[in-house]
């Protein structure tokens, strides 16, 4: 695994592409909350958007007016990585390098992907590839120069039968996942409404790296460019933060479980005796 | 080398990896037996120095001063490397005789000859993974939802079936489906299909079979399906 491989050469950074399979469950988000924990924790860090021809995550971070260059462009040797990556407004250490909007994904091979990360470990700690949905070129190109794997699925059945679509390919790629269970509702999950994240794991079978519940946040950040991640009351924010820290090396750090928030005056209703 | 010579004569010499296996009757008359290797050696020429023979006399008992004459002899005329004995064939009571099997049949021995049909895979199997079997298709660990197992024969899944199982392709109704949590999206048996299985309580065995045209689930341990048969039987 590029664990063992990273000690072996400690100059080179970690390729980690951030996976799903199905679309909408949270990899953009996922990728530049994680990139902007990583980043606050001293680490040089590059986020890639591997969607051409469907950008976003310049969006998310509220990058969008500054883009010259993109990822097919420092591919190609067009231009130089420096130029192509932008440097996030708020958080340092953190670069963006954006899609094509004009493209699609043919315009990119493994190949170039491979060559261009070769380039991007000399110059970062992490470069978090953000994969595509899908099982197609976006995610061949995407998965090609990557060491390791997050795979990012909701207590949704439909996604966790993509998620372990992924998952089999990510294997027969040599590449072990880990799993990050998105939008969970822990008031769903007591009624028996949701799949509990010990369903997931169980059918997935993977190690998992952090469990982030549904947060009103994620939209106000995703508008705003204000990343999740600086914001304190967030518990999604907070969630990748620790994900975050896991991914760098505090692997015992616990991982914490999504609870129901209760009020005070029920919290203060179960210690005298009433309500439930 | 392969050549055999076998004429009428009632010593046959065939030729093995790293020599000769001569096939003779010790009981015939020696001079008779010294002939025929003289003939045979001769059409041998030059190949017959310096080779391996082994006597295939079958039971040697009693003859062995004429089996020692004959080592002498040939190793003197024809200048033989060495002269081995054959080991003695096994006595009839080891001999396995499959015409004998409606009789008595031997518990330990009668499925030696039978080669295994069963593909045995450990391991998760995927959601998008497809595992085709000629015959009996073991699986030792989960089968996910989205996943297909395809098998000429039976199903047998140590861990929970979630996928799609077809046994018994194309037309073996006989066949049958048997996981330790059974909940299937979709099972065929032959050419009978059954959707919508309802789940039983976690890791119950259940298996799957064919009973008048319908597919019927039941739990394996209450029906013990298998233990009416008098006899182990391969299937």
């Amino acid at each position: 695994m590029a664990g063992s491989a990273l000690k072996r050469c400690p100059l080179e950074g970690r390729v980690i592409v951030i996976t799903s399979g199905k679309g909408g469950v949270g990899k953009t988000t996922a990728t530049a909350s994680i990139g902007a924990a990583l980043a606050l924790e001293g680490k040089q860090v590059a986020v890639v958007d591997m969607d051409i021809g469907l950008r976003n995550l310049d969006v998310v971070m509220g990058l969008e007016n500054r883009i010259v260059f993109n990822v097919v462009d420092a591919a190609k040797g067009k231009c130089k990585i420096k130029q192509a990556a932008i440097k996030d407004r708020r958080i340092e250490n953190l670069y963006l390098i954006p899609a094509s909007q004009s493209d699609n994904k043919d315009i990119l091979t493994p190949e170039a992907m491979v060559r261009l990360c070769k380039e991007l470990r000399k110059e970062f700690d992490y470069i978090l590839l953000d994969c595509p949905a899908g099982i197609e070129r976006g995610f061949e190109n995407s998965v090609a120069p990557a060491d390791e794997a997050v795979v990012i699925c909701t207590p949704e059945v439909s996604s966790v039968r993509d998620a372990d679509r992924v998952i089999g390919l990510l294997y027969a790629r040599s590449i072990t996942p880990r799993l990050i269970v998105n939008r969970i509702v822990p008031e769903m999950v007591e009624n028996g409404d949701m799949l509990s994240h010990e369903d997931v794991v169980e059918v997935l079978s993977v190690e998992l790296l952090g469990l982030v519940q549904l947060d009103n946040q994620v939209v106000i950040s995703t508008n705003t460019g204000v990343p999740l991640v600086l914001q304190k009351d967030s518990e999604a924010g907070q969630a990748f933060r620790r994900i975050a820290q896991r991914l760098d090396g505090q692997e015992d750090l616990p991982i914490e479980i999504p609870q129901t928030q209760k009020s005070f005056w029920k919290k203060l209703g179960i210690i005298i005796g009433i309500g439930k | 080398m392969d050549a055999q010579i076998q004429d009428k004569s009632q010593i046959r010499l065939k030729g093995v990896r790293d020599g000769f296996w001569v096939t003779l009757d010790p009981s015939l008359p020696v001079n008779y037996i010294q002939e025929e290797l003289t003939r045979i050696f001769n059409q041998l020429q030059h190949l017959a120095s310096n080779s391996r023979v082994t006597l295939d006399v079958g039971d040697s008992e009693g003859y062995e001063s004429v089996i020692e004459m004959l080592r002498a002899f040939l190793k003197s005329k024809f200048n033989v490397a060495s002269v081995n004995i054959a080991p003695a064939p096994p006595s009839p009571k080891e001999v396995f005789i499959p015409g004998d099997k409606s009789r008595k049949m031997d518990v330990s021995s009668f499925w030696r000859q039978h080669n295994t049909d069963a593909l045995v895979i450990a391991g998760r199997v995927r959601s998008g993974q497809k595992i085709t079997a000629q015959k009996h298709l073991v699986i030792l660990g989960d089968v996910n939802p989205g996943s297909e197992l395809i098998a000429g024969g039976d199903i047998l899944i140590v861990g929970t079936l979630g996928g799609t199982a077809l046994a018994g392709q194309p037309d073996n109704e006989a066949a049958i489906i048997l996981a330790v949590g059974f909940k299937p999206i979709q099972i065929q048996i032959g050419g009978v299909i059954a959707v919508g299985l309802s789940a039983a309580p976690k890791h119950t065995i259940e298996f799957a079979h064919v009973e008048h045209g319908d597919i019927v689930v039941e739990d394996y341990i209450k029906t013990n399906p298998f233990g009416r048969l008098t006899w182990p039987e391969v299937r």
